[in-house]
């Protein structure tokens, strides 16, 4: 195994966001169920079964993504940089670790951290099933995307930390480019079909949608189309999200592989 | 002689400087190779070039044969690097800290348990393996960051300036650390401001000024400091009267080299050892100089002194 996966889970379980992170997120993600329930009774009295699972459902789903892009940069994007700022980094790199062993075992610890957060939310999640209207297929093809997309910011955020010596300005500019994923790129999408706009899904161009293929939020909505209607649209999206996650990881090892010349 | 370490015509330019300027060097297996230079010389770019964490712009250096920038595996198994400030895991317990970093150089379980071992009986942390990193002093992290350098048995240690915020006590403990290891085989190439424990502990000095070899008077840019090379020695002569008479006398004499007169105070170098000393002192007096001291004007520091001094001026 890759010493540095065990050094990476070792040291992030034994931090205080170890625990910590994961009681905060459960207890939000619980909050959520609690609110999404009383508020879809609340306004209207003839909610019942079915539509209250997929009311709850899909708000647990999105505040769960939600709740993943603001914690993943706080895994990933602190990964190098703190490497850099406890002066441990000239140290790992003239070990026999290859620059891409060394990424591989950043970004494995960062996804299984929030492999972690997933797994736990899957009861959460599951609290939709004893409604009625949510079958194991939309909650699986729900946390495969945000996986996919969760996946995608971790590896920017790696990205980020390897090109700066401290983690706070990575850490921003992950935050910049989760904000860049999940808001601007709505916003090009939306001013883009404002223009000469169609109602019909379909006739809207691929240029114009361009934009809400790299959104996470859409990459789930695309996800719950029926199995026939995957593709082009969830496809294109994954490929996007794909196409970023190569970028950058081999960008990260590139930037590990120059060693001292960019730090 | 064999050469462990081969600098040949070094270039290594960052944005807009250079940090390595055609430096070469080459290091005996064996020795314990001090460099000296005034900050920005070059020191910290040249071992980092030798652990493989600098590309070289130009020029070649091989350690134990193997080409820095084309075998950076092989180097990085015959060298141990311990960068000038040290970093350390602090969340990891020392046992963890160590068993990690020999993983990382491949060593089977069987090798890592021995190796992890022996390092903590290096760095006398035996009785303390299972406490956290964080709660050693800073000399202990040093000694710990030291052993770990050692996990892998490296043939060459790369020291970049290891004795910086250690207290007395732990140079002198640094010091017999190295000469053991140096006892046991291992060439080391040390960088350091501490003149005076290079001086206790080094056999050769190499000079670097400005990405470049610095040479002294003699012209050496290499200073044997043990061994049976002849060395030149700095010497203070206080002279009584005429000064002037004693430069223009001693600039004359074979065997020595003026380097500069400060009122009644001259300062030469002797190369040829205590008997050529012996001889110069007994032309002086014969000349009807009167003399109140005539002593070796200190080591190192003099040299580093009259070396770098020049170069300011």
């Amino acid at each position: 195994m890759n010493p540095m996966i065990g050094k990476e889970l070792q040291q992030r379980m034994r931090e205080r966001r170890g625990w910590i992170l994961p009681s905060v997120y459960l207890l939000v993600l619980g909050g959520v169920v609690a609110f999404a329930y009383f508020l879809a009774r609340e306004n209207r009295t003839d909610v019942q079964g079915s539509s209250l699972g997929v009311t709850i459902f899909t708000t647990v789903v999105f505040a769960q993504l939600s709740l993943l892009l603001i914690l993943a940069p706080v895994f990933s994007s602190g990964a190098i940089t703190l490497e850099r700022e406890q002066r441990t980094l000239p140290s790992l790199l003239t070990t026999l670790l290859s620059p891409l062993q060394i990424w591989w075992g950043k970004f494995a610890a960062s996804t299984l951290f929030v492999l972690l957060l997933l797994f736990v939310a899957l009861p959460v999640l599951s609290v939709s099933f004893a409604f009625g209207g949510v079958g194991p297929r939309e909650v699986f093809m729900a946390t495969l995307n945000t996986l996919i997309a969760l996946t995608t910011v971790s590896l920017i955020g790696l990205f980020w930390s390897s090109v700066f010596r401290r983690s706070v300005y990575a850490t921003a500019v992950s935050y910049a480019s989760v904000i860049g994923l999940a808001v601007v790129t709505a916003i090009i999408f939306f001013i883009l079909i404002a223009q000469k706009g169609s109602d019909n899904w379909n006739e809207i161009a691929v240029w114009k949608k361009l934009a809400i293929y790299f959104n996470p939020y859409a990459l789930v909505i695309f996800g719950f189309a029926p199995t026939k209607l995957l593709y082009p649209e969830w496809v294109r999206s994954v490929c996007c999200f794909a196409g970023i996650s190569l970028l950058c990881a081999w960008l990260t090892v590139r930037n590990l592989r120059n060693g001292d010349d960019n730090s | 002689m064999t050469h462990i370490i081969e600098v040949d015509s070094l270039i290594k330019n960052y944005d807009g400087s250079r940090g390595l300027d055609g430096f070469s060097l080459q290091v005996p297996e064996g020795a314990i190779f001090g460099l000296v230079g005034p900050n920005g010389a070059g020191k910290s770019t040249l071992i980092k070039t030798l652990a493989t964490l600098l590309k070289p712009t130009s020029g070649s250096a091989r350690i134990a044969g193997f080409d820095v920038r084309e075998d950076t595996a092989e180097v990085r198994s015959a060298t141990g690097y311990m960068p000038d400030q040290p970093g350390v895991y602090q969340e990891m317990r020392i046992r963890e800290f160590l068993n990690f970093f020999a993983a990382a150089f491949r060593l089977s379980r069987h090798e890592r348990d021995q190796a992890v071992q022996q390092a903590l009986d290096f760095s006398g942390l035996a009785d303390r393996a299972e406490a956290f990193v964080e709660e050693l002093s800073f000399g202990m992290k040093q000694r710990l960051v030291l052993s770990k350098t050692l996990l892998h048995e490296p043939r060459v240690l790369l020291l970049d300036e290891p004795a910086t915020g250690l207290d007395p006590m732990a140079r002198i403990e640094l010091r017999q650390q190295l000469k053991a290891l140096n006892a046991a085989g291992v060439t080391i190439l040390i960088s350091s401001h501490i003149l005076s424990d290079l001086e206790d502990i080094c056999t050769h000095i190499a000079l670097i000024a400005e990405g470049r070899n610095a040479v002294d008077a003699n012209g050496h840019s290499i200073l044997h400091l043990q061994g049976a090379v002849p060395v030149s020695e700095p010497y203070e002569i206080s002279v009584v009267s005429d000064p002037a008479a004693a430069e223009t006398l001693l600039r004359s004499l074979n065997g020595t080299h003026f380097l500069e007169r400060n009122g009644t105070v001259i300062r030469v170098e002797i190369a040829g050892g205590p008997s050529e000393a012996a001889r110069i002192l007994t032309a002086l007096v014969a000349a009807g100089t009167q003399i109140s001291l005539f002593q070796p004007s200190g080591g190192l520091e003099e040299r580093y002194r009259a070396v770098f001094s020049r170069r300011h001026a």
